[in-house]
């Protein structure tokens, strides 16, 4: 029979998931320990985080937007905007991230500043198509209609980006600042702000789905902590050792990965299951969503390392 | 009439998510049923195809809806409908005593029978049927117009809307499970839905059907 | 399909036999049943399985009492038997005939009667509201109909349990009544359909929500979310519809009820006591008697009068619980008149649950010429049942029935609910012809009163006026619809004038009771079925509470 719910897909799209998530995590933890050589290859290597984390949030982007986007036909040519930005940010990351040279790269630069101006820009969009709907600002339309918060990821995207390539303007052998301020502390303190949006965004969606399952409430807990943690750092003293922040953040960053597999096992729950991916991958929980929480939590470390090498008080 | 959605055709879907196996055996059968009139004697199944044709004439470029056949196999069946009028007889005598009034009516207004009749004979007689006009006679007691609005009309639109030339036609998505539809929007339309051709873009409509299946 | 004939037809042979009854969830599985025997005297027999009857079942299992559920419909297995045709789920409805007659004849049959376990909640459209509390003192409080001997804030608590128990998906805030807690899922997506509802209703000034509705909107237990088909009026093939099938009688048989489908109960005995002692069924070709101690009737609005008055022996020669002789009588339907018209726009109506969305207003405001309330809500018909809208209310026939046909896809309508008032010459009878199983038919007679004209009338202005203003074209009104059931066995405080009391339980015989819409003494302005769960829920308890007693 075709009409059935095929479990063994779920099983083995969580099970690949699962592998892939658990892989991952160990290639997280196995990284080389931070042992600054000298200072200015720390902030190029920061740098270089940072890159990779404004590439993780680019690929997050990308697929959702893709999907959601496929989901509304491409009704509105504008829709295809984000996808050539996160397409280009992933790619101006990717860049990043191998590129060791310490300044900053006009084209990333460009690139960077246009994700974070079509976030702007989508947020916009997204709330004129709510305030035509009925019901105008409503749960129903935040729940169902252009997703308020979404854009917000792309800016995100771009935000770090940037981050890291005014950190890469920095002199060597000085403590890097940005526009003034320790590098370390605007990056944490953004990036704690950044985490909460996404908790919104995770936290209203999960709301719309009843919190039907206990670990839907995860999201919304551990990020939390990581932002307040981050936050305390980014406006603390700097040259304390945090160990719990560190880990946290790091746990964080699994626990992206961890939703992207919990949301590929609702894909297989759904009626019709992988077979019916056309509905499914649409409709049900976004398996390309919550990567975003990695992308900041990598963001998240990189500027708790900046803040424990350049200790500014 | 213009096909407003070329190239359509619902039964492309029969192998995708959108039929499970309940519903492919389902059709099947309805598609496949006996064309010789069990129930009725072959007179009066004459007569009945020939209102048949008047009620719902079927497209030229669709298969054929085997509609006498359908309501035929229903009598035979007895699949009732949860309820009678009081004033009618029970489903299979509505239908023998009002096909063999409609055959006495065409004969007495036009001396021929009526499936000899031409259309718009045909459809003479049947709006006397449906005005009232027509009383007595094989139709026994029976009240002439609710046999046609109730019998006639509901049991043969019943059957050619149930059919997938009739969901072609109309642009209906038709069965769907598992594969149910995502965009439920105002002007959004699934993939594996029927497109609908705009101010003559027939070939656009006629593209985007080809993909249904 | 499986070579199993159990599996292929649900009408061949019961499947809830030999210990064991069909696993609703999972192709091919089964759940472990108990099973009495016919001279166990059991605690409880329930006829009838839907709306009310499932919950009593479920609940009084859940409280140690042994429970038999008997259903004259079909055990589906909603992931292997349900086709997506209009026709062929017929196999849901109750279909037996049925003479209707009066000035304004009721159509049964799929429009208001199901018949398989689960009863009519298997193709119902899944609506779940809440009564207005002035509703349950209408004679008092508002001036027409009768009182119900309940208290409305007892009621806001048993549908809190009720939504609870179905999972209902509902909006965060639902504009009109009391306050009521979350629903325990979000509202579903809007439709097209649904959305032209709400502008409209915003075009008027008037308030309009997501309706709640009886499926899921994420998965729970074994339901996956709604994929929004639309076939939920011929089964949701799914399970994401919460319907009694995949909720109360799952629940019931685990915790210990016995489930018989495909049979038929056709009379109640009484004892030399005036007690019932049990009731005889046809099952497998033969006709048998279970012995209980109590016998609840739960066959709805039809046949529970229809079961009290065939079981009339020479003690209660006017049928059981009738000294009021209002067995059968104050039969209430819901006008469910509507209007539709066509859109630019492509609406597609058949995607998603029918009734998306709902307009309460009128319910609210009561600046109006007649009595009762009704609301209005987003429809979707699918092709059977559009072509006899268009047959019926514009007599269509030939090449105009098939060019209107294809506009199918930007059609869009508003369908009321609209309450009925109570009249004892809307009438149950039974009749001299018999069915299959030997037993009378029923005879339903119904006609309009003049408040209900007018109400229709009214609602039909307004929702005419809503499809002006979101400028659909070549509107028309279908004038002649009704649906759900209500009346024939109302529950009162007072003997004389009701069938039953506020427990359900008959005045007259005292371990006999009826719960189901048939104890309504009025309909209200809203879908009906949550009401009687509610009422189903609050009877166990009562049950529970009278046992301890030892007053059953
Ligand atoms: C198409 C449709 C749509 C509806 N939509 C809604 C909606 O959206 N919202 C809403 O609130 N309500 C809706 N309803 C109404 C709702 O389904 C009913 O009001 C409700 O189910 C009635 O509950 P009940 O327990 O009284 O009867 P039912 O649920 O009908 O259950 C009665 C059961 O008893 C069985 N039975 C009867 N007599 C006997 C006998 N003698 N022996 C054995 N078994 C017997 C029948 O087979 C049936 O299964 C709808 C109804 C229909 C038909
Ligand atoms: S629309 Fe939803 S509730 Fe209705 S039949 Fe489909 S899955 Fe079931």
């Amino acid at each position: 029979m075709t009409n059935t719910r095929p479990t063994g897909d779920v099983a083995t799209a969580f099970a690949l998931i699962s592998g892939a998530t658990v892989l991952g995590g160990i290639a997280l933890a196995l990284r080389k320990p931070n042992a600054p050589a000298d200072r200015a290859q720390t902030t190029v290597r920061s740098a270089r985080r940072l890159n990779r984390a404004a590439g993780t949030l680019a690929a997050s982007v990308l697929v959702d937007s893709a999907i959601e986007h496929y989901r509304g036909n491409f009704h509105n040519k504008a829709m295809i905007t984000p996808l050539v930005t996160a397409s280009l940010s992933l790619a101006a990351s990717l860049h990043g991230t191998a590129d060791g040279r310490g300044e900053a790269h006009i084209i990333r630069d460009l690139i960077y500043a246009g994700a974070g101006l079509t976030g702007l820009v989508g947020t916009g969009f997204h709330i004129y198509n709510i305030s035509k709907k009925p019901g105008r600002l409503s749960w129903q339309n935040l729940f169902y209609s252009a997703p308020l918060g979404a854009p917000a990821a792309i800016s995100l995207s771009g935000m770090l980006g940037f981050l890291s390539e005014r950190l890469r303007d920095n002199p060597p052998n000085k403590p890097p600042t940005i526009l003034g301020i320790p590098a370390g502390r605007i990056i944490g303190a953004m990036t704690s702000l950044g985490l909460m949006g996404t908790v919104g965004e995770s936290g209203l969606l999960h709301f719309r789905g009843a919190y039907h399952n206990p670990a839907m409430y995860l999201p919304v807990t551990m990020p939390p902590v990581a932002a307040a943690l981050l936050g305390a750092s980014a406006l603390g003293k700097s040259h304390t050792h945090r160990p719990i922040t560190r880990w946290w953040l790091r746990a964080t960053a699994l626990l992206g990965f961890a939703g992207t597999a919990f949301h590929a096992a609702g894909v297989g729950r759904s009626m019709g299951g992988w077979k019916n991916w056309r509905q499914n991958l649409v409709d049900g929980p976004p398996i390309p969503a919550p990567p975003s929480f990695t992308g900041l939590a990598l963001a998240g470390l990189a500027a708790l390392a900046l803040l424990e090498d350049h200790p500014d008080d | 009439m213009t096909d407003r959605f070329p190239g359509y055709d619902v039964l492309a879907k029969r192998r995708t998510p959108s039929w499970n196996e309940p519903t492919r055996q389902v059709v099947n059968r309805r598609l496949a049923v006996p064309r010789e009139p069990r129930f009725l004697t072959s007179d009066l199944f004459v007569v009945l195809d020939a209102v048949c044709q008047r009620i719902v004439p079927q497209p030229k470029d669709r298969p054929p809806v085997p509609l006498a056949a359908l309501v035929d196999t229903k009598l035979f069946t007895n699949l009732q409908d949860g309820f009678r009028y009081a004033e009618m007889p029970d489903q299979g005598e509505a239908w023998r005593r009002g096909l063999a009034a409609l055959d006495e009516a065409a004969n007495t207004h036009y001396q021929l029978g009526f499936a000899k009749l031409g259309g718009e004979q045909q459809d003479d007689v049947l709006r006397r049927m449906e005005s009232g006009e027509l009383a007595g006679g094989a139709l026994g007691d029976m009240p002439a117009k609710l046999f046609f609005e109730h019998r006639v009309v509901l049991d043969i639109v019943t059957f050619y809307y149930a059919n997938p030339t009739a969901w072609s036609e109309m642009g209906y998505g038709g069965p769907a499970s598992p594969r149910g539809y995502v965009r439920i929007g105002l002007d959004r339309r699934d993939p594996w839905e029927a497109a609908e051709a705009y101010e003559g873009d027939d070939a656009k409509a006629r593209r985007e059907n080809g993909f249904v299946g | 399909m499986s070579a199993d004939p159990f599996l292929a037809d649900p009408f061949v042979e019961p499947r809830a036999i030999n210990g064991r009854a069909p696993d609703v969830f999972k192709p091919g599985a089964w759940l472990e049943m108990s099973q009495y025997d016919d001279n166990d005297e059991v605690d409880f027999v329930v006829v009838g399985t839907g709306a009310g009857g499932g919950p009593l079942i479920a609940r009084l299992a859940e409280q140690g009492f042994s429970v038999v559920g008997f259903d004259a419909g079909a055990y589906f297995r909603p992931l292997e038997d349900f086709a997506s045709d209009e026709i062929e789920q017929q196999k849901l409805y109750w279909l037996d005939e049925r003479i209707i007659d009066g000035a304004n004849p009721i159509r049964m049959g799929g429009k208001n009667s199901g018949k398989a376990v689960g009863g009519s909640t298997v193709h119902f459209a899944m609506v779940s509201l809440r009564f207005r509390p002035e509703w349950f003192k209408s004679r008092s409080q508002l001036g027409y109909g009768a009182d119900w001997p309940l208290d409305w804030r007892e009621m806001w608590d048993y549908y809190r349990r009720a939504e609870k128990a179905l999972s209902i998906s509902g909006p965060v805030n639902y504009p009109w009544g009391p306050h009521r807690p979350r629903y325990p899922y979000r509202a579903h997506e809007l439709n097209g359909a649904a959305e032209i509802l709400a502008r409209g209703a915003e075009a008027m000034g008037y308030k309009w929500t997501a309706t709640p509705l009886a499926t899921v909107s994420a998965p729970h237990g074994d339901s996956p979310p709604c994929v929004y088909r639309g076939f939920c009026r011929f089964g949701c093939s799914t399970n994401a519809k919460q319907s009694q099938l995949v909720t109360f009688i799952p629940r019931g048989i685990a915790a210990g009820a016995e489930i018989r489908d495909l049979a038929m109960v056709g009379r109640i005995d009484t004892g030399p006591d005036g007690r019932a002692t049990g009731v005889h069924y046809h099952r497998q070709g033969r006709w048998r008697f279970q012995k209980a101690r109590n016998i609840i009737v739960a066959g709805y609005a039809i046949e529970t009068p229809r079961l009290l008055l065939a079981s009339a022996n020479d003690r209660y020669p006017d049928g059981l619980a009738n000294s009021s002789g209002l067995v059968g009588k104050n039969l209430m339907t819901q006008a469910n008149q509507a209007v539709f018209g066509v859109m630019d726009q492509e609406v597609r109506w058949n995607k998603g649950p029918p009734s998306l969305s709902i307009t309460e207003h009128w319910n609210y405001n009561d600046n109006k010429d007649f009595h009762g309330g009704y609301c209005w809500m987003a429809q979707g018909p699918l092709p059977v049942e559009w072509a006899s809208i268009v047959t019926g209310s514009r007599k269509r026939w030939g090449a105009p029935l098939r060019e209107e046909m294809m506009r199918y896809n930007h059609q869009v309508g508003l369908k009321m609910v609209g309450e009925m008032l109570p009249d004892e010459r809307n009438r149950v009878t039974l009749t001299d012809e018999v069915d299959q199983y030997g037993l009378r038919i029923p005879r339903i007679t119904y006609s309009w009163g003049e408040n209900d004209k007018a109400l229709i009338q009214h609602a039909l202005g307004e929702m005419h006026r809503s499809m002006e203003l979101v400028g659909a074209k070549d509107i028309f009104r279908q004038e002649d619809d009704t649906n759900h059931l209500a009346g024939t066995a109302k529950m009162g405080s007072d003997a004389r004038d009701s069938v039953v009391n506020a427990d359900c339980r008959s005045w007259d015989i005292p371990n006999l009771w009826i719960c189901d819409g048939s104890i309504f003494p009025t309909t209200g302005g809203v879908n009906p079925s949550l009401t009687i769960t509610a009422i189903s829920l609050r009877t166990a308890d009562r049950i529970k509470a009278l046992a301890n007693r030892g007053e059953l």
